[in-house]
């Protein structure tokens, strides 16, 4: 049986020995052409003229393309049409695509582009929250609230009030296979295109319409990514798009890679958010109302910014029951790039949010953290309503937590760290358990299908395919899994193949940590009709088919015994269709965004992490000393991909709030567009004592084999890096450190003077 | 990259000549000067390589004066060891492709205000050899990527004399790596030297009034309540001018107590 076994990632071998093919180790045919973009060097302003001779007649250059010469929609967003492939006239930030230059080599592309002499009359930028907040520059015109109970009377009678703001950074995926794909022309005017993309359906529909075919003439495969973390969800469109465009105009096969550096100017990355706050508890330590001003960077068009910025206030309440609580969102446009999905879609912002407010509240009360946590979560006996109204079900956080707290001596060591603290003047210790508790389902409540082709070759031999895309998360090996363990085979038997929207139609991204889930449920669904087939065939005798078992690599119905490659063989010679299509729909959702309310989550995802931390008061130098992590994935469908799920997450997650730093100028201009000026975690930068454990549990709600999803939540357990961090600023000094993230040296340095000097 | 003719002369003599032709310039590990060309930045007709050439690299310790080749790479300096601090930095700039490749002399003619080999000359008080001259390091870093050398002028060489005590500490750009704040302080001969690169926005500089202060008592609890001021620091994307002005003081601390 596979199910449940830590199986390696099918692909592991192929990736550390570099035989794992990506889009850029495709063979191109000859005559391939490779594009390049022309960017905006302003944020915002009027292009006034623009002489592309030098591009042109530049060494190798085929074609130079226009807003103009596009065939069709000029449009490359995911639903608003407010985001051209080639800006029209006016360009909305530093780096905006403004022409595309198709040349024999990606190099001499790159070359030519740069020839370009482009005028642009500039134009005020909005660039900051302050910028956008100061003009009223909103997406839908202004703020959207959602509430619940009365905060203000409840506020009023609060004991303890405290109030504060926070900064929070945006992340850049930094993906090690850059955005890339590839487009084929075909028979008809069809276009293939191999793309790197967590979303082939939607690279289909992009490349239709601006090719003006309907959505059968375009194929997309995507066999793996080199990461997506969110950022391939929809930012994969504008190189597809333009290959296509291309590849329809030329006839011959076009391919487009960023470079790194336009990879990281071109494309949104996580959304910066502001988040203002205000919170009352009562004599007991209970929250009595809380009250949030959630301010978001989108930039300059819609993108993924509201449901990013919905999901954002989703989690606003994280672990705990809030009775009275009014959350604001602004969702400010700005004349930078459009931010976009990056792995926790806003619920990561929401929750920093809220965990800020326990911190510092907790501060205030003088209480341990954790245990004003503890005092604040969520009932598990009796499901208590999230603000949005759904009954907090299956909540094991309060036992989780207690679990992890006693296995990694939470209470011992801070005692201790306190003790040590005392003693050194200039280095000091942090620790902080933080919980969390993420909804799983898209808050679009169509996108909660998927659908799978499972086919039975006559000697035994199975292929799978689905619409969910592998990006390294082992999504591929976990669906296998599941078809090898209904069918009773070995998994060598199981062939995963590459995505494609010719075998499995109308999916949505592999995104909201819902690839299992849904793809799972959608194999299982294939697996059952062919196995049910198969059973009726043989249940001969008085057998009946649901008494035909499939285990073991064979076929027993009654008294007979085949093997599955002669069950398979004897079905079809008996003329069984060994080929089904499966199919799931999430259940029990319903969602009503502008109001706030309904049952947005099929259920929530859980765990827990400590995190200890050492900080050096004279220069705000810092590292994480140990790490425990107590996470719940349900019933694991693959414990080794799950345990890589989480530590890759906290890790990230950590990153985005200590040391990843994005810097624009004020002119717009990202300074941070390299490995150079952008650090993200390497290897050697994990914390030296990582635990991570798996909670002992199944999903309450029938998911495939009662797994969880695991995707993003873990991203999350890094904000117990940021809370260590403040706990030991909070070490030199009585006032609440106030720290903002990324909590990069410089911060923590600031902030440790300003609470040490109010001593 | 634009086109340009590469001469690799062998001896010294030849490089100066080649190195008299229109708009040729020198070319020694070219950990800087590659990717600056690659970015179009610069337009050499002719690069005059000094890798191939021998009288320009080695190192020699001879009389407490450590002298070392200007086209020595930065890994050969680390593993020599006569000078232990100095080893000790070079064995950490950059990454090991740089190591084998970056030459001291390569560093020292460009002056980049955050490499490291500055605060090591200048802090030791070495003497720069050129083809027809030697500069005292005082006399020798005039600016941000500026130094005394003329056209045509390239360093053969640079003296060190080896301190009873010195001792290098960077505060690394933990992308890049490189010195956000780096000190180089030393204890020998010519009293206490302490220099700083990677801060001032004049590249590296001497921190006059540390040194006074470690003369009397070389300790770290010599510097207490000295600072350099803000003004004048470099503030960038990875730190404030405040920022590195702090930072000058701790690390010069750290250095002091480093060199023992």
């Amino acid at each position: 049986m596979s199910m449940g076994k830590p199986l390696p990632h099918d692909s592991a071998p192929m990736h550390v020995t570099g035989a794992a093919r990506y889009i850029d180790d495709i063979p191109v045919p000859a005559d391939c052409l490779h594009l390049a973009f022309g960017l905006s060097h302003v944020a915002r302003g009027v292009i006034s003229s623009m002489d592309l001779t030098a591009v042109r007649t530049a060494p190798g250059v085929v074609r130079v393309i226009t807003a103009a010469d596009l065939p069709g929609v000029n449009d490359i967003s995911s639903a608003a049409h407010d985001e051209p492939l080639l800006a029209p006239g006016e360009v909305h930030y530093h780096g905006q695509p403004i022409f595309l230059v198709v040349a024999t080599s990606h190099r001499l592309a790159r070359e030519a582009a740069a020839k370009a002499e482009v005028v642009i009359d500039p134009k005020p930028a909005i660039l900051t929250i302050d910028d956008a907040v100061a003009v009223r520059s909103y997406f839908e015109g202004g703020p959207l609230t959602w509430k619940r109970g009365d905060v203000d009377p409840a506020m009023a009678k609060a004991d303890t009030i405290i109030e504060g703001k926070i900064e929070i950074g945006g992340q850049e995926h930094f993906y090690l296979e850059g955005q890339i794909s590839l487009a084929s022309p075909q028979d008809n005017g069809d276009m293939v295109l191999a793309t790197s993309t967590q979303h082939p359906t939607e690279i289909q529909h992009k490349v239709a319409e601006a090719l003006g075919t309907p959505f059968h003439a375009v194929r997309v495969e995507t066999r793996r990514m080199g990461g997506g973390f969110g950022g391939k969800e929809s930012q994969g469109n504008a190189l597809a798009i333009a290959c296509a465009v291309a590849a329809h105009l030329t006839g011959k096969p076009c391919k487009m890679r960023y470079d790194r550096d336009d990879d990281m100017i071109i494309t949104g990355k996580r959304h910066d958010f502001r988040i203002a706050y205000k919170a009352g508890v009562d004599a007991k330590g209970k929250l009595v109302a809380v009250e949030f001003d959630q301010y978001v960077r989108c930039g300059w068009s819609q993108d993924l910014s509201l449901p990013v910025a919905d999901r954002a206030m989703l989690h606003a309440d994280n672990a705990y029951f809030i009775p009275n609580i009014r959350i604001t969102s602004h969702r400010m446009k700005t004349n930078t790039c459009s931010a976009t999905a990056f792995r926790g879609f806003g619920g990561p912002q929401g929750m920093v949010g809220i965990e800020r407010v326990m911190d510092h509240m907790a501060h205030r009360l003088g209480m341990d953290p954790l245990e004003f946590r503890q005092a604040n979560f969520y009932k598990k006996s009796k499901p208590q309503e999230t603000p949005y109204g759904q009954p907090v079900k299956g909540f094991i956080l309060p036992d989780l937590v207690r679990q992890l707290a006693d296995t990694a001596n939470y209470k011992t060591r801070r005692d201790a760290i306190r003790t040590w603290n005392e003693k050194s003047p200039i280095l000091k210790k942090g620790i902080a358990l933080t919980p969390v508790k993420f909804g799983i389902s898209f808050t679009l409540t169509h996108l909660n299908q998927a659908g799978a082709l499972v086919n039975v070759y006559a000697d035994g031999s199975v292929t799978i395919n689905h619409g969910g895309t592998e990006m390294g998360q082992g999504l591929f090996q976990k669906v296998a899994q599941v078809a090898a363990g209904e069918f009773g085979i070995d998994m060598g038997r199981v062939r995963i193949t590459a995505t494609d929207t010719g075998k499995v139609p109308n999916t949505s991204a592999t995104a909201a940590s819902s690839g299992s889930d849904l793809n799972g449920m959608a194999v299982k669904n294939a697996v059952d009709q062919i196995k049910d087939r198969i059973a009726r065939f043989l249940a001969v005798d008085g057998v009946k088919p649901k008494d035909v078992l499939f285990a073991d690599g064979k076929v027993t119905a009654g008294n007979t015994v085949l093997s599955f490659e002669e069950a398979a063989k004897m079905a079809h010679e008996n003329r069984i269709s060994l080929s089904a299509t499966g199919f799931y729909a999430t259940p029990d959702i319903s969602w009503d965004r502008t109001i706030g309310k309904g049952h947005p989550f099929y259920y929530f995802a859980h765990g827990a992490a400590i995190t200890e931390v050492v900080i050096d008061t004279l220069t705000g130098e810092n590292k994480i000393l140990r790490v425990d992590i107590l996470h719940d994935v349900g019933q694991s469908l693959n414990p080794a991909v799950d345990v890589g799920q989480i530590e890759g997450g906290f890790v990230q997650g950590a990153g985005w709030l200590t040391t990843e730093e994005l810097v624009w100028d004020d002119k717009g201009v990202l300074r941070t567009h390299a490995p150079s000026t952008y650090k993200i975690p390497a290897c050697s930068d994990r914390p030296d004592v990582f635990n991570v454990a798996l909670w002992n549990g199944e999903n309450h709600v029938p998911t495939i084999y009662r797994s969880k999803a695991v995707g993003e939540p873990p991203l999350m357990l890094g904000i117990s890096a940021l809370m260590a961090l403040s706990d030991a600023v909070g070490a030199c000094g009585e006032a609440y450190p106030n720290l903002s993230a990324p909590a990069t040296p410089e911060r923590v340095y600031m902030a440790a003077k300003k609470v040490g000097a109010k001593r | 990259m634009y086109a340009f003719e590469l001469e690799r002369p062998t001896t010294l003599a030849d490089a100066i000549k080649a190195l008299g032709g229109e708009e040729a310039q020198p070319l020694s590990g070219g950990q800087t000067l590659i990717p600056t060309l690659k970015q179009r930045l610069a337009m050499p007709s002719t690069l005059v390589s000094l890798t191939g050439i021998d009288e320009l690299k080695g190192i020699k310790n001879e009389g407490g004066t450590l002298t070392i080749g200007g086209a020595t790479c930065h890994a050969d300096v680390a593993k020599d060891g006569s000078y232990p601090a100095l080893s000790d930095l070079a064995g950490h700039i950059g990454d090991p492709h740089v190591r084998n490749r970056g030459t001291i002399g390569g560093s020292l003619a460009n002056n980049d205000p955050s490499a490291c080999y500055p605060a090591a000359a200048l802090a030791s008080g070495a003497t720069i050899v050129t083809n027809n001259r030697e500069i005292a390091a005082d006399n020798y870093f005039t600016g941000l990527f500026e130094t005394a050398l003329d056209e045509g002028e390239i360093i053969t060489a640079v003296k060190f004399p080896i301190p009873e005590k010195a001792a290098y500490v960077k505060f690394e750009q933990p992308a890049s790596r490189f010195a956000l704040v780096g000190v180089f302080v030393t204890k020998g001969a010519n009293g206490v030297r302490v220099a700083v690169t990677g801060a001032s926005e004049g590249g590296v500089f001497r921190w006059t009034e540390a040194e006074e202060a470690l003369s009397s008592n070389f300790a770290p609890s010599a510097l207490e309540g000295l600072s350099v001021p803000a003004d004048g620091m470099i503030g960038d994307l990875h730190g404030t001018p405040e920022y590195r002005a702090h930072l000058v003081g701790v690390i010069t601390k750290r250095a002091v107590m480093k060199a023992g």
